[in-house]
């Protein structure tokens, strides 16, 4: 019965609503197909670009509002609608079939706009797919208009009370509009995280799910909803009691975003003193500027496969040094650790053809196929020597199980080098060299590797699932996958033990380095150096700053002695409920996503 | 009557979609030159927005862009730059 209240969809807003459902149908306005006589097509086409300067004015005017509600950057997605509106090719091809088909204004329109519909619609481009909502909100628009219907009455019916408004699909524009009434909470069926309506509602502040599969048939309009946008849920009937604890969560969410805000800029040592370095996690590109607004220093793991995923070339090696340059520059005086193409399993760029494998995740991939494809390594490692020129990069490398893998990379760095020197192109010869802590191997080799390496840097994630021998992708085993097991717990501390005994810098760049229980572990152990997805950082730094690290180090000592994951975390919860509010935690978990 | 084309690679790490295809079309209408973009087969009007977002040229796509006109040079040129570095919008 409980199940069948509750509809899973993704949060893509965060926040708590509840209220009376409002089921909004914004179907596109129906045709009826009339033609027109010759005398006519002057008119017709009057009347169509009549229409498109009316919705362009009611654009402008959704533009001006979401600049002062939301901000100038999401008002954007109204300039480049008020483009797609005008766009002369199309409007031409409109007006030709009401001049030579001598169809009506808006039969010529939806018969255009439904032909790029279908194209958008069927794209493989994700991107392009949700852009077809941009589509239809611009269609219904001039639809209405050339009806002479207002969609001003559907809004109003809808913002008639505080209401939770679920449509199949939510347009930027019917998103800022609705945010004018009296609506409380957006839901809608189709849609991402990525939606233009998206961006908008988390701008406005206002609680959104979307990619509620099936929703519009199981919810009727009036029926009493609670719509989570923080977990991406839509409760029908809710009790007095879900009520409750959804309000509870949300105030101890919001508690904790201003304990996170009230810290900002502020440095992330422990509460006795100690500092510890947070630094990012990059992916993309795009995660650059949010990991400097959230105060990273520097780079822990810049991944660089982006680079050649979707590509059908690779990289040259002048596209790749300028990039590095950029972003080792951009955080400088910070370093950033680059690191290596760490190709395999399912990412592979077109340009490669590997064959397929029974095991990808024993297989060829990461340093084994860097090493193996030496053009592509050199490539890499020239444009990170050309960048450490005049930036603070690092190279890093991924899946090192033997010294060998080390002294390879090393030869090709001296040869590299030397090939810079003769071409006369300026580079930095002390570009740092550092091994992922990945497998079980490296980890019982750190003495070894440290021999040839500058740094380390432990990869929990993987390091865990070649622990454990578990995969972390099997829903079945996710609840065997956890990095607090005794076992990985005790290869932690032997990373650090190892590498600061050999005077080598380690840090740990897992998901661990973003986990409250893992954070206090981490720091009990001996690292002081973190390096998080660019979102946590806040929570990292707020927690960092309520650790008192004798009681971390007494904790991680217990910790290495436990005998099952259920003692580790046992341990360190204590330890933690002792400076920290975990209910406020629990809601940080949420927040962080 | 001058002739440019070039290729050039999607820098925008989110492609070429709505608001970077905007600023695109804005700049290619300020020159007299009919310029097309192309990516594999399908070649579209470059001062068309709808045509442009239809290409789905995601980050890394190659492109080939084609001006004909008295300021094909210049355009082309204008175009290719504009594609190669905007890759920190949005």
């Amino acid at each position: 019965m409980k199940q069948e209240r509750l509809i899973k969809g993704i949060a893509v807003s965060p926040g708590i609503a509840v209220g009376p459902v409002y089921v909004m149908r914004t179907e596109l306005p129906e045709i009826t197909h009339r033609v027109i006589s010759r005398d006519e097509v002057v008119a017709e086409a009057d009347r169509l670009y009549r229409a498109v300067v009316e919705v362009r004015q009611e654009l402008e005017s959704l533009m001006r509002h979401t600049e002062d509600r939301a901000g100038i950057e999401e008002a954007k997605i109204f300039s480049a609608q008020i483009a797609m509106l005008e766009d002369q090719e199309f409007l031409r091809a409109v007006e030709s079939l009401v001049r030579d088909n001598l169809l009506t204004a808006e039969r010529a329109f939806e018969f255009e706009a439904l032909e790029l519909r279908e194209t958008w619609g069927q794209s493989s481009s994700a991107t392009l797919q949700q852009r077809v909502a941009d589509l239809s909100g611009i269609q219904t628009r001039v639809l209405h208009r050339l009806l002479g219907q207002s969609l001003d009455d559907v809004l109003h019916e809808a913002g008639d009370r505080p209401a939770i408004v679920l449509a199949r699909d939510l347009t930027p524009g019917l998103t800022v509009q609705l945010e004018q009434g009296s609506v409380i909470g957006l839901a809608s069926e189709k849609g991402a995280r990525t939606s233009h309506a998206a961006i908008l509602a988390r701008s406005m502040g206002l609680p959104c799910v979307m990619g509620l599969v099936g929703g519009i048939d199981r919810i009727r309009s009036g029926v009493t909803a609670l719509l989570d946008g923080t977990r991406g849920t839509v409760l029908i009937d809710p009790t007095d009691i879900e009520i409750a604890d959804a309000y509870e969560r949300e105030g101890l969410r919001l508690e904790l975003g201003r304990e996170l805000e009230s810290i900002l800029g502020q440095p992330a040592v422990t509460s006795d003193g100690t500092a510890v370095a947070l630094r990012a996690n990059v992916d993309l590109p795009e995660e650059v500027e949010a990991a400097a607004e959230h105060g990273a220093e520097g780079v822990g793991l810049f991944r660089t496969e982006f680079l050649v995923v979707g590509r059908t070339e690779l990289p040259r090696e002048d596209e790749q040094a300028e990039f590095f340059e950029r972003i080792g520059r951009r955080f400088a005086p910070y370093p950033v650790v680059i690191r290596s193409y760490d190709l395999g399993g399912d990412k592979f760029p077109a340009a490669f053809r590997a064959a397929p494998e029974s095991n990808p995740f024993l297989g060829w991939r990461a340093i084994r196929v860097c090493l193996d494809e030496p053009d592509v390594f050199r490539t890499q490692i020239r444009a990170m020597l050309r960048a450490r020129a005049s930036s603070d990069v690092r190279l890093m490398l991924p899946l090192i199980s033997q010294v060998e893998e080390l002294v390879r990379t090393r030869e090709m760095m001296a040869l590299a080098a030397e090939e810079l020197e003769r071409e006369g192109i300026a580079f930095g010869p002390d570009l740092p060299l550092g091994v992922m802590v990945e497998t079980p191997a490296a980890a019982m080799m750190v003495e070894e590797l440290a021999v040839y390496s500058d740094f380390l840097s432990v990869g929990t994630n993987d390091l865990t699932q070649y622990t454990l021998a578990v995969d972390r992708g099997n829903a079945r085993l996710a609840d065997r996958f956890s990095p607090l097991h005794p076992a990985v717990v005790r290869l932690l501390r032997r990373v650090v033990d190892c590498a600061l005994c050999r005077g080598r810098d380690v840090s740990v760049c897992g998901e661990m380095a973003s986990e409250p229980l893992s954070i206090l572990l981490l720091l009990g152990l001996g690292y002081r150096v973190l390096s998080s997805s660019p979102g946590a950082l806040p929570l990292v730094r707020w927690l960092v700053r309520q650790v008192d690290l004798a009681a971390a180090q007494r904790a991680a000592v217990a910790a290495v002695e436990a005998a099952t994951t259920k003692e580790v975390i046992d341990i360190l919860a204590q330890t933690i409920g002792e400076h920290v509010d975990l209910n406020l935690l629990d809601a940080g978990r949420l927040s962080v996503r | 009557m001058n002739y440019g084309e070039r290729l050039v690679t999607v820098e925008n790490r989110l492609g070429l979609h709505a608001r970077p295809a905007a600023e695109l079309v804005k700049l290619a209408a300020k020159f007299e030159s009919e310029i097309t973009i192309s990516k594999d087969e399908m070649a579209v009007n470059g001062k068309s927005i709808l045509g442009v977002m239809t290409l789905a040229a995601e980050c890394g796509s190659v492109l080939l862009l084609k001006a004909e006109g008295a300021d094909a040079e210049r355009a082309v040129e204008e175009l290719a730059k504009l594609l190669a570095h905007n890759y920190q919008e949005e």
